[in-house]
């Protein structure tokens, strides 16, 4: 800690103010004036169907309506990893809910009310919904064109099928290794879709300027990757389109990349000089945006009866809805970290990621990872009592380790799971299984680790610029976005490390705006702190360095005797001192004003990976697949009505390895609301009926945790590996503090009840059923 | 589709307004107003981010018309803070680190203030039954909790 | 398919008087307001496109609570807070103010009301159980005046209630309830609070000479049923011998027995009557327990 003013500080948060007054503003909140028009979406009443006709000569006819779009207005297609889809449905409709036009007007009234009068003419198709029924021989082929999409390197679609990315993982011999296994444990489990759901809907507001300039005003994890694909679809030049992302009111990952913004600009197109608003009801937004995709997952794992773990043979279907442009990487993400957090000699894993008639799947929170881990964390458990050996030993002895070898052939990067693992343990008193609370109650406790990785292309890059103001107060310009992780507050402690100043005097140039604002890949895969951390820190240090040499000449004196505190330069060998005020901008003096020296200081920094490599398309080895993992563990104590199959959390404790605590108390808000996030999601759902229609696309019935639904205690520890190129060592937590909370309920109810749940949700229901039987 | 004048104190300030009969009180303060603060998560009662007071009680603003509100006393989060001052909630929520993507915290407040207005005491069943109506994804909810009892013990700004 | 934002366009009437109310109801395609929460959610949906919306919450009396010597009369536009919050109600009509109490969240309490959630019908009602086991009247007002309607006959479905086109409910009259009497209510949602109710159960109990057993039960059970349901071979039970643990437990199997619950998003008619029992007998043990309580 030695030396350190502003890093490893829970300072408060530099958006709080604005958050508490009413003051900050979101997208939906920004004033455009009478000239607004509004915009509503036609969309599919059925799951899979031709288009055969789109009349919107109706709608046109309404007084205040400006102008219909359909999928005939914007042909290119659009995607992250693999450009699959079409901003408007061209000339099929894949899921309930796919927009096929989109209608301008003056007032959302008025929007919607002709959305109503266009007619659409469809021919119906079967549908699939459950991505192991599509994968067979004979399932309705949902993109017979995937052999024409355009897909990034490493993503491998099957033209032909469903299956929009394979990606296989062979290790060692599994087959050589069962024989040689005391126990073997062999499981499906299953996951459905859920929802983010952020408080904000989804908003978007875009403005076709005649002169060719585009603007876009949205809710957004990814303005510079929304720049980018929307200005390859609709044809802008990069430099004519400008997005600008406001406060995002909760994201999880359901505002990364693209989705119903790209509608918005190409209906803006259509009425050029007008501000076109679009935004999701809280219905559109439950099936209409994206998803976490839905899992079935075949997992068998063996030890020897010494506890070691010996083979590991997965098959992971991911249901990746009606559109997979960004689902085929959580695919991916799940078979190169195929194994969860454990070193596993030989491995046979297959990730497949699955065309379904349902809601796009896409980036959420974990991204891959909660889903496999509800496997294999159980399984995990089950081999440990099958060895007669306690659940957390036997995750001690298999865990993944600093430098050993992990699934993919990549060396381990420093970190400690076991550390993570005694905490949970500790504060959960594991060696203690009080009793129940009343005779028709039974408790239980459990555990589960987890491991993630970043899961992005080898190569997304991060910049940043530090600007002074006359007083020395600092302008950090990034492109980074604070979705509630507390990124701006972060970034700021790092600038203000870096300078030598008051994180007081740090601004954070926002809201992000790709015309003004450094390059951004994406704010997702929990890579700020580490990525966007870095690049701050180098463009505070380029800006510090060049403070440093006129001061240095100034005084005649070695840069590297001085130094920057608490605004001021200050030197070692004279014990001299100048205040940044005023020379940061204006330079310092020669002596006897004889001209001057320095100028307005600006620094720039960047990061990017360069040390990922390939992976085997066979074999999925390499000698880097990921940038880094974070680890962590979780612990819960539960307690079941036996009458209901009511459970209450009575406590969770979590651990996770994050490097170094840029801002401890703000690591600990992440570690909580996600474990209230993790348990939540245990008991969601996306419901669809026969034809794929949502049954339950509103917050009565598919109900998040509410306040009386948290645990009655929540525990957070942290624990400091240093990471080797983070900043002071620091790693991301956003995601994986939600990512094995479901297995860790599950493993808890299996110590209360002797029952064990391989499927998701977790309704009061399934307990009380799976307890009494039919 | 009928038109109503009404006049209406909204933190504080009177208002005179011509609003259809099917505006709602949420559509009102945002649209009309730009009292932006107010949130819109649902438009179905079932987030409490557009939570406001309405003659002191905490009410869903959109399931209220805007026609109702003639002659009614409305405080919006806008209204929490007295010549720049922030309340002791507010406050609190700051040092509590209670605030995260910052979309539930209006309503949240709001709620807050209603339940320290009628109970300056809650317990922890207290402020759940308060606040059940206020969704947050963010949060884990205990920070609130916290920032609420702090300020009930006279913590405030502590 | 998908709810619409915001409402769609209509008239707005403020009543201040039942007068001019009944002929607007079966003339122009409207519909009452009270608390909205509903209402607002169905003209979202497209169920309801009325005209006009007619505001009846202030007509005098729709928003007060008084007592007389006949009981208890609760305007129709009493809010579920005003409610649950009455000092009156909470001890004289436990099961009424602790079904009032549970629904939804305390701002959407702050405008449903009593009348809304009766009329409006849903099998989920919370306080259809109460007003049902309370054998509470309902008052109507209609262009040739008020007239009088037991709960029991009230509802018909779904939805469907016996208000005329040209009706409006005003009050909920609960008959005096004997000293000392007990009562309660209990739910089971998804989650801990807030949800509508998977099974909702009210039980109404007190001494009563002229049963055999001395004491009376009145068990209604909620969501398990096109209507709240009453469940009389139970009442027999508990009217015929003294409550014990094992006639108790079979008042609840008859409970069970008598629900006929359909499987839906939220539950499996299954679970639902599988749960009748559970909640039928913690229900009457409470009530039980409380009735022993006053006794001492």
């Amino acid at each position: 800690m030695s030396g350190l003013s502003t890093v490893g500080k829970s300072v408060l948060r530099i958006d709080a103010h604005d958050k508490v007054t009413g003051a900050a503003v979101y997208a939906d909140d920004l004033q455009f004036g009478p000239g607004l028009y509004y915009g509503r979406l036609v969309r599919s009443p059925h799951a899979h169907a031709l288009i055969i006709k789109v009349d919107a000569s109706r709608a046109l006819a309404l007084p205040g309506v400006k102008a219909v779009v359909t999928g005939r207005d914007t042909p290119t297609r659009i995607g992250l990893y693999l450009k699959d889809r079409t901003i408007f449905a061209l000339d099929r409709a894949r899921m309930v809910g796919d927009p096929v036009a989109g209608v301008v007007a003056t007032s959302e009234e008025i929007a919607e009310e002709a959305a109503r009068l266009v007619e659409v003419k469809y021919e119906e198709l079967p549908a699939v919904f459950d991505p192991v029924v599509a994968i067979q021989p004979d399932a309705p082929l949902i993109h017979p064109d995937l052999g024409e999409y355009e897909v990034v390197p490493f993503i491998f679609p099957q033209p032909g099928t469903n299956i929009s990315e394979h990606f296989k993982l062979r290790r060692g011999d599994v087959e050589a290794a069962w024989p040689r296994c005391a126990a073997i444990i062999e499981g499906t489990f299953r996951l459905p879709p859920i929802q983010h759901v952020p408080i904000e809907p989804h908003v978007a507001v875009a403005l076709w300027e005649l002169s060719g300039q585009v603007s876009l005003w949205t809710c957004s994890q990814s303005p510079f990757a929304q720049r980018d694909l929307i200005a390859q679809s609709l044809g802008i030049p990069h430099g004519n389109l400008r997005v600008i992302a406001p406060y995002v009111g909760g994201g999880f990952g359901g505002k990364a990349g693209v989705s119903m913004e790209a509608a918005a600009v190409a209906m803006a197109r259509a009425v050029k000089g007008h501000p076109v608003k679009l935004r999701m009801t809280r219905e559109e937004e439950f099936i209409c945006t994206t998803a976490r995709q839905s899992l079935v997952a075949n997992i068998m794992i063996g030890c020897d009866d010494q506890a070691n773990l010996l083979a590991m043979e997965v098959a992971y279907y991911f249901g990746g809805g009606s559109s997979n442009e960004y689902g085929v990487n959580i695919a991916r993400a799940a078979g190169y970290s195929c194994t969860g957090p454990y070193l596993v000699p030989n491995v046979k894993g297959d990730s497949y990621c699955v065309y379904t008639n349902t809601p796009i799947g896409s980036a959420m929170r974990g991204f891959g990872m909660p889903e496999i881990h509800w496997g294999i964390e159980q399984i995990m458990d089950q081999l440990a009592e099958k060895v007669a050996m306690d659940p957390a030993e036997f995750r001690r002895r298999n865990c993944v380790k600093t430098g050993r070898t992990i699934l993919t052939g990549m060396e381990m990067p420093a970190i400690d799971l076991v550390a993570c693992i005694d905490k949970v343990t500790q504060a959960i008193q594991w060696e203690k299984r009080p009793p129940a609370s009343a005779p028709h109650k039974k408790r239980g406790k459990g555990l589960a680790i987890m491991w993630k990785a970043p899961a992005m292309p080898p190569n997304p890059g991060s910049s940043a610029m530090v600007r002074f103001n006359e007083d020395a107060t600092v302008n950090v310009e990034i492109g980074a976005q604070d979705l509630g992780q507390g990124a701006f507050t972060v970034l700021a402690q790092i600038a203000a490390e870096t300078l030598g100043v008051p994180y007081e005097w740090v601004r954070i140039s926002v809201p992000v705006d790709t015309k003004y604002s450094p390059y951004e890949w994406q704010t997702v895969a929990s890579r700020i702190t580490w990525s966007v951390g870095n690049a701050v820190r180098a463009a505070a240090g380029d800006a510090r360095q060049k403070i440093l040499a006129v001061v240095a000449e100034h005084w005649h004196e070695d840069p590297a005797d001085l130094d920057i505190r608490d605004g001021a330069v200050v030197s070692f060998k004279s014990e001299r001192e100048q205040p940044l005020q005023n020379m940061v901008v204006y330079g310092l003096p020669n002596d006897d004003f004889e001209g001057w020296k320095g100028g307005p200081v600006v620094g720039s920094g960047k990061f990017m990976p360069t040390y990922v490599t390939n992976l085997d398309f066979e074999t999925g080895q390499g000698t880097r697949a990921v940038v880094h993992y974070t680890v962590g563990a979780q612990a819960v104590d539960l307690e079941v009505d036996t009458e209901t199959g009511q459970v209450e959390v009575l406590k969770i404790a979590s651990a996770y390895d994050v490097g170094k605590a840029i801002n401890p108390d703000l690591v600990l808000t992440q570690i909580e609301g996600g474990a209230v996030h993790g348990l939540s999601s245990a008991y969601e759902a996306i419901r669809l009926d026969a034809q794929g229609r949502p049954l339950n696309a509103n917050l009565v019935d598919y109900r998040i945790a509410t306040i009386a639904d948290i645990p009655r205690e929540i525990h957070g520890d942290i624990v400091e590996t240093p990471l080797e190129d983070g900043p002071w060592g620091a790693r991301g937590v956003g995601e994986h503090v939600m990512v094995q909370t479901a297995p860790a309920i599950a493993n808890a109810l299996y110590d209360a009840l002797g029952v064990r749940f391989s499927e998701l949700p977790l309704s009061a229901e399934k307990i009380f059923m799976a307890l009494h039987g039919s | 589709m009928s038109v109503h004048p009404i006049a209406v104190t909204i933190n504080g300030k009177a208002e005179y307004l011509e609003v259809p009969a099917h505006m709602t009180l949420l559509q009102m303060l945002r649209d009309r107003l730009a009292l932006t603060g107010t949130k819109n998560g649902c438009e179905a009662g079932e987030c409490g981010a557009c939570t406001v007071l309405l003659d002191g009680q905490p009410v869903n603003s959109c399931l209220v018309l805007a026609v109702e509100v003639d002659g009614r006393q409305v405080v919006t989060v806008e209204g929490l803070a007295q010549d720049g001052t922030l309340s002791g909630l507010q406050q609190a929520f700051i040092e509590h680190n209670a605030v995260q993507c910052g979309f539930c915290t209006p309503g949240m407040l709001i709620s807050s203030q209603a339940l320290l207005a009628r109970n300056p005491s809650p317990d922890e069943d207290a402020i759940k039954e308060a606040l059940l109506g206020n969704l947050c994804r963010c949060t884990g909810y205990g920070r609130i909790i916290q920032a609420i009892q702090d300020v009930a013990r006279g913590g405030g700004a502590s | 398919m998908l709810a619409r934002p915001g409402l769609p366009q209509f008239e707005y009437v403020r009543a201040t008087t039942s007068v001019g109310v009944h002929d607007l109801l079966s003339t122009a395609n409207a519909r009452l307001l009270m608390g909205g929460t509903d209402l607002f959610t169905q003209m979202r949906d497209g169920v309801w496109r009325p005209r006009v919306v007619v505001d009846v919450k202030h007509i005098p009396g729709m928003q007060d609570i008084t007592m007389d010597p006949g009981g208890l009369t609760v305007g129709a536009a009493v809010t579920m807070n005003q409610l649950a919050r009455h000092p009156a109600v909470q001890r004289l009509y436990p099961a009424l103010a602790q079904a009032a109490s549970s629904v939804g969240s305390f701002q959407l309490r702050n405008r449903a009301t009593l009348g809304g959630n009766l009329c409006n019908a849903s099998p989920c009602a919370d306080t259809a159980p109460a007003v049902a086991a309370l054998e509470a009247i309902l008052v109507l007002s209609g262009p040739a005046g008020q007239r009088e309607t037991p709960f029991y006959d009230f509802v018909l479905g779904p939805g469907r209630t016996v208000v005329g086109t040209d009706e409006f409910l005003i009050g909920i009259r609960f008959p005096a309830q004997p000293a000392g009497s007990a009562g309660c209510y209990l739910k089971l949602g998804r989650s801990r609070m807030g949800d509508l109710s998977v099974v909702g159960v009210a039980v109404v109990a007190f001494r009563d000479l002229a049963a055999r057993s001395g004491y009376r039960f009145r068990l209604a059970l909620g969501s398990v049923a096109p209507v709240a349901l009453r469940v009389p071979a139970a009442e027999s039970l508990l009217a015929a011998e003294p409550p014990h643990e094992t006639n108790l437990a079979a008042a609840a199997d008859l409970a069970m027995h008598a629900a006929v619950p359909i499987s839906d998003v939220r539950a499996t008619a299954i679970y639902q009557t599988l749960m009748v029992r559970t909640l039928t007998l913690r229900a009457l043990e409470s009530a039980w327990a409380q009735l022993q309580g006053a006794g001492r």
